[in-house]
């Protein structure tokens, strides 16, 4: 139960000696890395200009691809790495240099950390024996937590002779018997198969409405991201991309990175060019002309945006097969049940539709010809030049 | 009818054996450099402990027409030889205050190391420790004689303040703590070794949970290090126990004046000279040898059953 501050945090891991070298040679090499760190003569920019108001109770997410300085965030607010700029409060007090367990925080991890000759119970009951908290108080403690947990009858046995999900339950466990003022969990349901990490996702939930504290979940799953976060922090190569509800990033990402990264099927990308006529606003792609939404032409107009070409951003989702449209080829249909993935291609560009198997009139073979289209509403006009949405 | 119902089995259990013999068999050309070495080497001697129940001369052939069979008299006569009682202690002490000192010195040494701050520290002191290891065992007693021979660098010392110089190796009280002393610093690098490598397979995260709970730095080595190398010290301290009472006699031979023979005789040392020097008595020698080889597989036995009941760990 406490707010949570990091102003402007920033993270830089100095270069272990002859690492500068290696570093300095693969640079003339094509840069085909999927992270792209920025490298100062310190070290490695891990995380950097990190600003976040976290309010109390909340659950905020951090997102993004391996390699981008989620864990890092994290493991600063733990206490478990250094600050290297900035300051992090917690309940307004300063704890850049708060001992870690004197932060009030709990972590569980990915690869749970169990105590591995420690019965569950004393893998739970370690952190109030070490704070000499009364035995009979202990006992209470442990018991109440594996009850919210049900894992009250594992509670004699050694963590080997548990399963993932209840390894996980137990690492769980061992935070929560302290009532932390901050919960953080970093991937924790990443080790654990598909059906598993959907029920414990729901358990999670369950979780939180039980124990009411401030969390920050790290994941770099982005289903895992919009069904837990009341806030989702997106982040890129150090940067943070977009801070928003699941909604907000999913209705209006902030630029192409987010557009691209939220929301299953990806995002179908076209080059077009915005036109911009008076107050009006309209996309033409493939020659095809489509009237921005009244919203979405006051934000733009509000930027004072003008004519430029684009990179135009329509999700699967809302994009439709109509009479008229972009031609393009069916290369695979994929029954999903309630809906059929298309995956068409256009003029050489691969474009996903979903289409519900309710309004489905025929079925789709490989080498159809098929139109679709998308309305104005739905359509995200990105700079060609800085990613960006040009409606922020 | 018994056998009617039995006789297929064995047949189909050696179609089985075959079967893995040959899904295996690159396996089996692996090992058998190693196995035949065994043999050659531990297990067909084993014959020649034959000649510790026969009244045998040097020369004879081990199983011949002439061979004397006399049971156990090289043992009884052992026993009541009045070097029996001797013998024991020496090589009992010897043996106890060295494993004393000896099994948790490489113990701590890793745990301290692996405690250590920076890696490379820890590396560089590593490599430190491990170097006496390979000093043989005739230059250490060489280096033993100049600290503390007569007029070794310590007799120096006393000398200089105006003492009166000590022949260590001539006092009976000195040939303990000379000889374990020496072989501990020269093996706690060495022996540490395991331990390091098994601290090293220790789950970081365990440590950074320990940290989050609360726990010191010695909380850390006492609930997170020492319980996973718990095993592995289970494991050592069953071989250490069986090797209890095998120490050999070159080190022993090699610091022996005629001053400290009354605690410097081993049974080793005693079966050398029986064996091998003066009139040879190869039977008596290997009765001796043989009888503490079987205290040894008895003290392995009793410190695996022990094990094996109150841990997890065992050999077998
Ligand atoms: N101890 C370290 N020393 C140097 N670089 C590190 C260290 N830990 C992480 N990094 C780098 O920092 C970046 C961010 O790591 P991390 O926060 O673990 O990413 P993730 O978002 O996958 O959790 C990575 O590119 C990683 O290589
Ligand atoms: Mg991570």
């Amino acid at each position: 139960m406490a707010e949570v501050q990091l102003k402007n945090i920033k993270k830089v891991y100095p270069f272990v000696s002859g690492e500068k070298k290696v570093k300095k040679k693969k640079a003339d090499e094509p840069e085909k890395k999927k992270v792209n760190l920025q490298i100062t003569n310190e070290g490695v920019v891990a995380v950097q200009a990190f600003n976040l108001d976290i309010k109390d109770k909340e659950f905020i997410v951090l997102v993004g691809p391996s390699g981008c300085g989620k864990s890092t965030t994290l493991r600063m607010v733990a206490g478990l790495e250094e600050i290297s700029g900035g300051e992090l409060y917690i309940d307004g007090k300063l704890m850049n240099d708060v001992a870690p367990k004197d932060r009030d925080i709990a972590m569980v991890f990915q690869n749970y950390a169990l105590y591995p000759h420690m019965s569950v119970y004393d893998n739970m009951a370690f952190s109030l024996k070490l704070s000499k908290v009364p035995k009979d108080e202990i006992d209470k403690k442990v018991r109440e937590a594996a009850e919210i947990l049900d894992i009250t009858q594992y509670l004699e046995r050694k963590p080997k002779a548990l399963s993932g999900g209840q390894r996980q339950r137990v690492a769980i466990g061992r935070a929560i018997v302290r009532a932390p003022k901050v919960m953080l969990m970093d991937e924790p349901l990443s080790n654990l198969d598909a059906k598993l990490r959907n029920e414990m996702r729901a358990e999670i939930i369950k979780l939180r409405k039980r124990i009411d504290t401030t969390f920050i979940y790290v994941t770099h799953d982005q289903t895992e991201a919009m069904t837990l976060g009341d806030r989702i922090v997106i982040m890129r190569d150090g940067y943070i991309q977009q801070i928003g509800t699941p909604q907000e990033v999913f209705n209006h990402p902030a630029n192409l990175f987010v557009a691209g990264f939220i929301g299953m099927p990806v995002m179908n990308f076209f080059d077009a060019n915005l036109v911009r006529e008076g107050k009006q606003y309209f996309v033409e792609v493939d020659g095809f002309k489509v009237e921005l939404s009244p919203e979405k032409e006051e934000r733009l107009l509000a930027n004072d945006v003008q004519s430029q070409p684009v990179t135009l951003g329509v999700r699967p989702e809302h994009t439709d097969v109509t009479e008229q449209g972009i031609a393009s080829k069916v290369e695979v249909a994929e029954m999903m049940g309630s809906s059929v993935h298309l995956h068409l291609d256009a003029n050489g560009k691969d474009v996903i539709v979903i289409v519900p198997t309710i309004d489905m009139k025929e079925s789709y073979k490989q080498g159809d010809t098929v139109h679709f289209s998308f309305k104005g509403k739905v359509a995200h006009v990105f700079s060609k030049e800085t990613d960006k949405n040009l409606e922020f | 009818m018994d056998s009617a119902k039995t006789s297929p089995a064995p047949v189909k259990k050696k179609g089985r054996w075959l079967k893995k013999l040959r899904e295996n068999y690159p396996f089996l050309v692996m090992i058998f450099p190693a196995v035949l070495v065994v043999f050659l080497f531990n297990y067909l001697p084993i014959y020649g402990l034959l000649i510790a129940f026969q009244d045998f001369m040097p020369g004879d052939p081990i199983l011949g027409e002439y061979t004397r069979w006399v049971g156990f008299d090289n043992f009884t006569r052992f026993f009541n030889d009045v070097q029996f009682w001797p013998l024991m202690s020496n090589t009992f002490l010897l043996c106890i205050f060295g494993f004393i000192i000896g099994f948790p010195l490489p113990i701590i040494v890793a745990l301290l190391l692996n405690a250590t701050k920076s890696r490379r520290t820890a590396k560089i002191l590593q490599t430190i420790f491990n170097g006496p290891h390979f000093i043989s065992l005739v230059v250490m007693v060489g280096m033993l004689t100049l600290f503390f021979g007569r007029y070794g660098l310590v007799n120096n010392i006393i000398a200089a303040i105006g003492g009166e110089r000590v022949s260590y190796f001539l006092q009976s009280s000195a040939f303990r703590p000379m000889y374990i002393l020496s072989s501990n610093w020269q093996d706690f690098g060495w022996s540490a070794i395991i331990y390091v490598a098994a601290l090293s397979n220790v789950d970081p995260g365990q440590h950074e949970a320990a940290i989050l709970d609360g726990a010191t730095r010695w909380q850390r080595v006492l609930h997170v290090d020492l319980p996973a190398i718990m095993p592995m010290v289970s494991v050592m301290l069953i071989m250490s126990i069986g090797g209890l009472m095998g120490v050999g006699y070159e080190k022993a031979l090699l610091m022996q004046t005629d001053g400290n023979l009354g605690v410097s005789e081993l049974i080793a040392t005693y079966v050398y000279k029986q064996g091998l020097t003066g009139v040879p008595d190869q039977a008596y020698a290997t009765a001796i040898g043989l009888f503490n080889s079987i205290i040894n597989v008895v003290l392995l036995i009793i410190a695996n059953t022990t094990s094996k009941r109150f841990s997890e760990n065992s050999l077998w």
